[in-house]
């Protein structure tokens, strides 16, 4: 049987990073996803660190953060190796559908619900997002598409909102999925700039739901902008999202090409652990349990959503290498009275502890197993959601983890 | 009929994994191209919860999905949705009572092996405008989709009546399973099969074999499927245990073996055989990465196009075909990013689901016009015809072009 | 507004509106104030069951006879809200043979009907049932939906000329010397304040009758006892399964539509307000009734719930209008010396129309008519169209085809049309309205998806009265979600958790800065 240089558990963003990285660096790399991972649910824009006030310059706000925060998986490689594992995932998407940032820090984007969100780089179909004001901004609901309620994003925003029909494509009841296949469709989107053209009363932007296309975004957004005049921007909405679908299609058509194997949709199950080293995992694919060894691992699974750790009644523990995880005393301090409270809930900072090349250690600080890193959500010491630093920390961190396991 | 024969009832925990994340909806081909279908979250989990064993089924919605599993392998969970669909669906169809195409589909192989001695009549005739009006208005079969040609004489009788393998003694021993579609619409497949495999120093067998069934799951019809898994097994077992591993050129087939046998139709020697049986493809490309007795293809300068078929991405062991074929010294082989290409074997060749297929085929094509490849390589027969269907490019799969640049 | 009725009813749970359809029904007016919606309190929290009376027949004949009697009037009265699932009497070795004996025997007496089964009987009608059991009693219990119940019974008393008031709240008894003579209310979503003059006022708060009370300076004795449950992904068992012990905690699963509901404890309610049902209480459900159901230990909750129960307190009552030891009618004129005030409270959900029939019996005795109660005779309205499980199916079955079009929610598949038609009616003031009123945020994500979307339909009407901020309502919502589900949080139920915050909270961006009160989501 093959060994590979490295194996990458998970598909999350901070697995793809790794993937990628470490396919970029000459490795024979295998990824293995239990299922798509949380780039099709909440990939968006990226975060890196929403606490960065907007308009701030994140370089010296993130490194003066982390200066207070030096468990967070940030302080380990700082702002430098933050920027450098940005960049490199820049480069995977080259013009027309670039991700950049509007100056040098963060901006505020709308979302489905008509709040703004801080984020750092934007796609190119949402950058307009950044600049909009309630007066220039014109919000398009589609009737019968139910993951975007444009009226609670115009009334939220307080900006004009009109919810269109396209009888002739028998809208309701789609999916975001197969309004993006439409857009992708040259005749689809541009009836619907029409459309749009006609509602619109001086208004600069346009803000629509995220759902412009999945093979062509930069080409839905010319057509929309051609035909309207103004600015069109996607806004973030329930799952599943096509914006995040679209980082994914990227990445595994690139590893792909690069000769990566990428298996999906099976969890694995069991690792082999000699001696502080892992030296083969087990993909369970009914009835087959197969055995697959390299020299490294990368355990990028994720947090209770992907399976990276998981909580009965009494404890959270981490399935696969059953490494200790930092948390809470018990149970009733996993969460707080109210689900909305300054500060957030316990365990969202429980996680594996790693030591500086993210290798996950024990209570006293030593190395479990040599040759495995940890990267993405399944670290402790942040807290993703309230922080807005889930893309961040996945970049960042898949990003060294192979930097550091293919320099040993 | 033993118990084993009844439906079973899905694990009553499967509905409970779900998360309702809805990263299934993100992959599903029949919701992407129609609301008829409401895609595998409502579907499958969503609507399990309320389907009652004691209780008729509740939503016909469930005989749109095309079983392609997509929705398998990207869910977070591990919700096994295509097989809660599966369990459904034949519930809904023993209640609904069978039809008399689906009873003539699902024994194509019977009738293969007698259209392809007559497949100088049984061609032609196919072609036949009349035939064909026929086949729509009476057996539902939709009139637009081109019928396979009956190739004769079939794969077995070639390989049977073909000369003895001199240098044969001494070879490690392999075992092929072809497939009906082999035997009887693309001989050519099969021909390659074996002479790759010899290529690669092997001693080929063809073991006796029946249609693997998945006809038969795609119809709901579970009874049908554990009888033609039941027997397969008491067919290609005695191979197994004599040592000789088994592999299979279409990708179906072979998951059907692997997958279904066990997880879902429970038979004995099921997992037996799925841990002796391979994918063509991943067989010799392993083959390479040991090293060993790896064949050194010739040149060929020419711009190709691959697609992985939706059941070998549930097979989940690699794209080993694509892998394969970059061995080929000048082939620009590139792969097509499109999901599933519609056929999901006769659910395509349905006439109330000809436009379905036909709508998720669409964006293949047109992955595949702006790719622009001289010869398209796909593991799946369906995939083939439909491919075939949509861009008039020629269409092999993998094996075929493969054999052309053997040494 | 001031107004101005002859029945003032304080409490919209199954009492207040059992009263006030018996009192139409009789044709005497009647007006009913509610501080939230319908069966916001004890009405609405319980665990569904429509009890056989077996129960109590061992402990308390008197109990179980009423039970039975009322069981059998409810079958025929509100056959839409019932589902006729029948239960079943569980002996765990521990139990012993003795008590089920007793028990048999005792169901004789009190006139319920049962049917002694093996263990084999009962594990091949309830598959998930313990082996360990030793045998089992089938008894016809039920499982009721209280909303629609009491929806029905508002229903029939306003065509009859009763009125209702939704979202108001009193805040002070008027009084003419010895005499009280309506009462000051405040419509809690308009904050508006007025007088109902009414000539008797009956207090059916339940556990909150001493709120009420307290306006006047009184107070009865009664106990607060809070029942926590919890809600299954799926539904457990096909009958409502008892455990043939003499009546503890941790006892009875009730199938309720798509899911199971286990309860309940039974512990000392100091707030009524605020009751969290507390991880000790959770383990206590799950560890107690895994030994009638052993796959329970690996069951996925939605959601935790309490109710509190006011049990009246005999003694103190101590009063001759005590009709039975499940609930008391207290005449204040008599007891305090108060006239046209009287309370009832205590009781159980399947005795609603007994105590309803007895208060207006006592109504009318004050009024000096005889005119007899109808409520066990006449059915609800839409007696013939179902509500149940079955029905559910069914309908399920003949309307998706053919509508396939937008369903708000993806776990109960609830179709924006539910939606639309409860507010053409006109009747809702609030989001939490909505979800009483369909299964809206009843499924797995517990309105993770649907409440979303339900805004978006509700902002599209809030937007032509010019209203704004609905990201309270959403947060308000999402505040009221978490007290459900934060007591389940393990397993699978916290991976949803993670999916829902990283929704709301990450991708959405709500922050808890601007408060959550305030405007409920009027529509």
């Amino acid at each position: 049987m093959k060994r590979w240089d490295l194996i990458v558990i998970g598909t999350g963003l901070a697995g793809l990073t790794a993937a990628r990285t470490a396919v970029e660096m000459g490795a024979k790399v295998l990824v293995i996803g239990r299922g798509m991972g949380s780039l099709t649910l909440f990939g968006n824009t990226i975060d890196v660190l929403g606490e960065i006030p907007p308009g701030a310059d994140m370089a010296t706000g993130v490194a003066d953060w982390i200066a207070v925060h030096p468990d967070h998986p940030y302080a380990r490689m700082g702002w430098s190796g933050i920027s450098e594992a940005l960049n490199a995932f820049r480069e995977l998407f080259p013009s027309p559908y670039t991700f950049d940032s509007v100056g040098r820090g963060n901006s505020l984007v709308p979302t489905g619900a008509g709040t703004m969100r801080p984020t750092y780089l934007l796609p190119i179909t949402m950058t307009a997002g950044a600049g909009m004001s309630a007066a220039d901004t014109l919000i398009i609901g589609l009737r019968g598409f139910k993951d975007f309620q444009g009226d609670t994003v115009s009334l939220d925003l307080q900006c004009r909102g009109v919810n269109l029909s396209l009888p002739r494509y028998g809208l309701e009841g789609l999916t975001a999925l197969a309004l993006a296949r439409l857009m992708d469709e040259g005749p689809f989107r541009e009836s619907l700039g029409e459309a749009i053209r006609r509602q619109m009363a001086g208004e600069k932007r346009i803000g629509l739901p995220a759902v412009l296309g999945l093979k062509a975004p930069a080409d839905v957004l010319k057509t929309l902008e051609t035909i309207t005049g103004a600015k069109v921007f996607e806004i973030p909405m329930l799952p599943p999202s096509i914006p995040g679908t679209r980082i994914f299609h990227r990445f595994r058509e690139f590893l792909i090409a690069k000769g990566a194997t990428f298996l999906l949709g099976n969890p694995v199950i069991g690792a082999d652990v000699k001696e502080g080293r892992c030296e083969g995992i087990t993909l369970q694919n009914p009835p087959l349990l197969t055995v697959y060894r390299a020299e490294r691992y990368i355990l990028a699974t994720g947090r209770f959503l992907g399976g990276g750790i998981q909580a009965d009644r009494e404890r959270i523990s981490e399935p696969l290498f059953h490494l200790p995880v930092l948390q809470p005393e018990s149970r009733g301090e996993w969460f707080r009275e109210r689900f909305f409270q300054p500060e957030a809930h316990p365990i969202h900072r429980a996680g594996i502890v790693t030591d500086a090349e993210l290798r996950p250690v024990d209570a006293g600080g030593r190395v479990i197993l040599k040759n495995v890193r940890a990267a993405g959500s399944i670290l402790a010491h942040h807290q993703m959601i309230e922080e807005h630093s889930h893309e961040g920390i996945d970049i960042a961190t898949g990003y060294l983890a192979v930097r550091r396991a293919l320099a040993s | 009929m033993t118990q084993a024969d009844q439906i079973p009832p899905p694990p009553r925990h499967l509905p409970d994994l779900c998360v309702r994340c809805a990263t299934c909806m993100a992959v599903c081909p029949v919701s992407r191209v129609t609301p008829l279908f409401p895609g595998p979250k409502q579907a499958g989990p969503g609507a399990q919860r309320f389907r009652l064993a004691s209780q008729d089924s509740v939503d016909d919605w469930i005989e749109l999905c095309s079983a392609c599993r997509l929705c398998d392998t990207v869910c977070p969970a591990g919700v096994p949705i295509s097989e809660l669909n599966l369990l459904a669906k034949a519930k809904y169809l023993d209640e609904r009572g069978g039809t008399l195409r689906d009873w003539l589909l699902v024994r194509i192989d019977l009738f293969g092996e007698l259209f392809s001695r007559f497949s100088a009549i049984v061609n032609p005739l196919m072609k036949k405008r009349a035939v064909r009006w026929l086949l729509d208005k009476m057996l539902k079969i939709d009139r637009r989709r081109n019928l396979p040609a009956f190739d004769s004489p079939t794969f077995r009788q070639w390989f049977r009546d073909r000369p003895v393998v001199t240098n044969a003694a001494g070879r490690p021993r392999i075992a092929y399973f072809y497939g009906c579609f082999t035997n009887t619409n693309e001989v050519d497949v099969g021909k390659a099969a074996v002479a790759c495999l010899e290529a690669y120093g092997y001693s080929v067998s063809v073991p006796p074999q029946r249609c693997c069934g998945i006809p038969r799951l795609g119809v709901g019809d579970l009874r049908g499927a554990r009888k033609m898994g039941r027997r397969n097994l008491s067919l290609l077992l005695p191979t197994v245990r004599e040592g000789t591993d088994i592999v299979f050129s279409s990708t179906s087939c072979g998951l059907m073996f692997r997958h279904e046998y066990g997880p879902l139709l429970d038979l004995p020697g099921a997992e037996e055989l799925a841990t002796h049986l391979f994918d063509i493809c991943w067989f010799l490309l392993n083959r390479h990465e040991e090293g060993q007795s790896a064949v050194r293809f010739r040149t060929l300068t020419a711009k190709a196009a691959y697609f992985a078929p939706c059941h070998l991405r549930s097979l989940n062991s690699g794209l080993p075909a694509l892998d394969l074929l970059r061995f080929v010294p000048g082939l620009d082989i590139r792969m097509i990013e499109a999901e599933c290409c519609g056929l999901g074997g006769l659910y395509g060749f349905k006439k109330e689901k000809y436009a379905i297929a036909e709508e998720i085929g669409k964006d293949l094509a047109k992955e595949v016009a702006r790719m622009k490849p001289e010869v398209i390589l796909t593991d799946c027969e369906g995939c083939r015809m439909q491919i075939r269907h949509l861009t008039g490019i020629k269409v092999l799969h993998p094996l075929q072009l493969l054999r052309d640049v053997l040494p | 507004m001031d107004l101005q009725t002859e029945v003032l009813i304080i409490g919209g749970g199954a009492t207040g509106a059992g009263i006030s359809r018996d009192l139409a029904l009789r044709g005497i007016p009647s007006l009913l104030v509610e501080k939230d919606d319908f069966t916001s309190g004890a009405s609405g929290r319980n665990q569904g069951l429509l009890h056989s009376g077996a129960r109590y027949a061992v402990t308390d004949p008197e109990a179980a006879r009423e039970c039975i009697t009322e069981n059998r009037i409810l079958r025929r009265i509100a056959p839409h809200c019932i589902e006729d699932t029948g239960g079943l009497f569980v002996s765990l070795p521990e139990d012993g043979h003795e008590y089920r004996a007793n028990f048999i025997r005792a169901c004789g007496v009190a006139g319920i009907d049962t049917e002694p089964l093996s263990a084999r009987e009962a594990l091949s009608m309830e598959p998930k049932l313990s082996p360990l059991m030793i045998g089992a009693v089938q008894v016809p219990d039920g499982a009721i939906d209280p909303f629609t119940l009491v929806v029905e019974n508002a229903r029939d008393a306003e065509s009859r000329g009763a009125r209702f008031l939704l979202h108001t709240e009193v805040t002070g008894l008027i009084r003419e010397g010895l005499r009280i003579s309506g009462a000051r209310v405040k419509d809690r979503i308009t904050g508006e304040e007025f007088t109902i003059a009414a000539s008797q006022v009956i207090n059916a708060t339940g556990a909150w009758a001493n709120e009420i009370l307290s306006l006047a300076g009184l107070s009865i004795g009664i106990a607060l006892s809070k029942g926590s449950m919890l809600i299954t992904n799926t539904r457990l068992s096909e009958r409502v399964i008892n455990r043939c012990r003499p009546p503890a905690s941790g006892d009875i699963i009730v199938p309720n539509d798509t899911v199971s509901i286990l309860g309940t404890t039974s512990l000392r309610a100091e707030d009524l307000e605020n009751h969290a049902v507390t991880p000790e209480e959770v383990s206590f459900l799950v560890d107690e009734l895994s030994r009638m159901i052993p796959a329970i230990k690996g069951e996925r909750f939605t959601r935790a719930y309490a109710g509190v129960r006011p049990l009246v307190q005999t003694a103190q009552a101590g009063d001759d209008r005590e009709i039975s030891r499940g609930f008391a009618l207290i005449d204040h004129q008599s007891r305090d010396g108060l006239e046209g005030l009287i309370t009832i409270t205590g009781g159980k959900l399947i005795t609603y129309r007994l105590m309803a029939e007895k208060t207006a019996d006592f109504i009318c005795a004050r009024m000096g008519l005889h005119v007899p109660c109808l409520t066990h005779l006449q059915p609800l309205p839409g007696a013939g169209r179902g509500h149940t499980f079955q029905d559910r199916l069914l309908r399920l079955r003949h309307q998706i085809p053919a509508f396939r079009r937008e369903l708000l929610c993806d776990c109960e598949l609830v179709p924006r049309e539910a939606v639309d038609a409860i507010l053409r009616e006109g009747k809702v003031r609030e989001l939490q309205d909505i979800l009483h009123r369909t299964r809206l945020a009843k499924g797995t994500c517990q309105g993770g998806f649907c409440v979303y979307r339900l805004l978006g339909v509700l902002n599209e009407r809030r937007k032509e009265e010019g209203l704004g901020g609905s990201n309270r309502i959403l947060k308000g919502f999402l505040e009221e979600r978490w007290k459900g589900i934060r007591p389940v949080l393990w397993g699978t139920s916290l991976k949803e958790e993670e999916l829902i915050e990283s929704i709301y909270k990450g991708l959405f961006n709500l922050t808890p800065e601007e408060a959550a009160t305030a405007d409920g989501g009027h529509p």
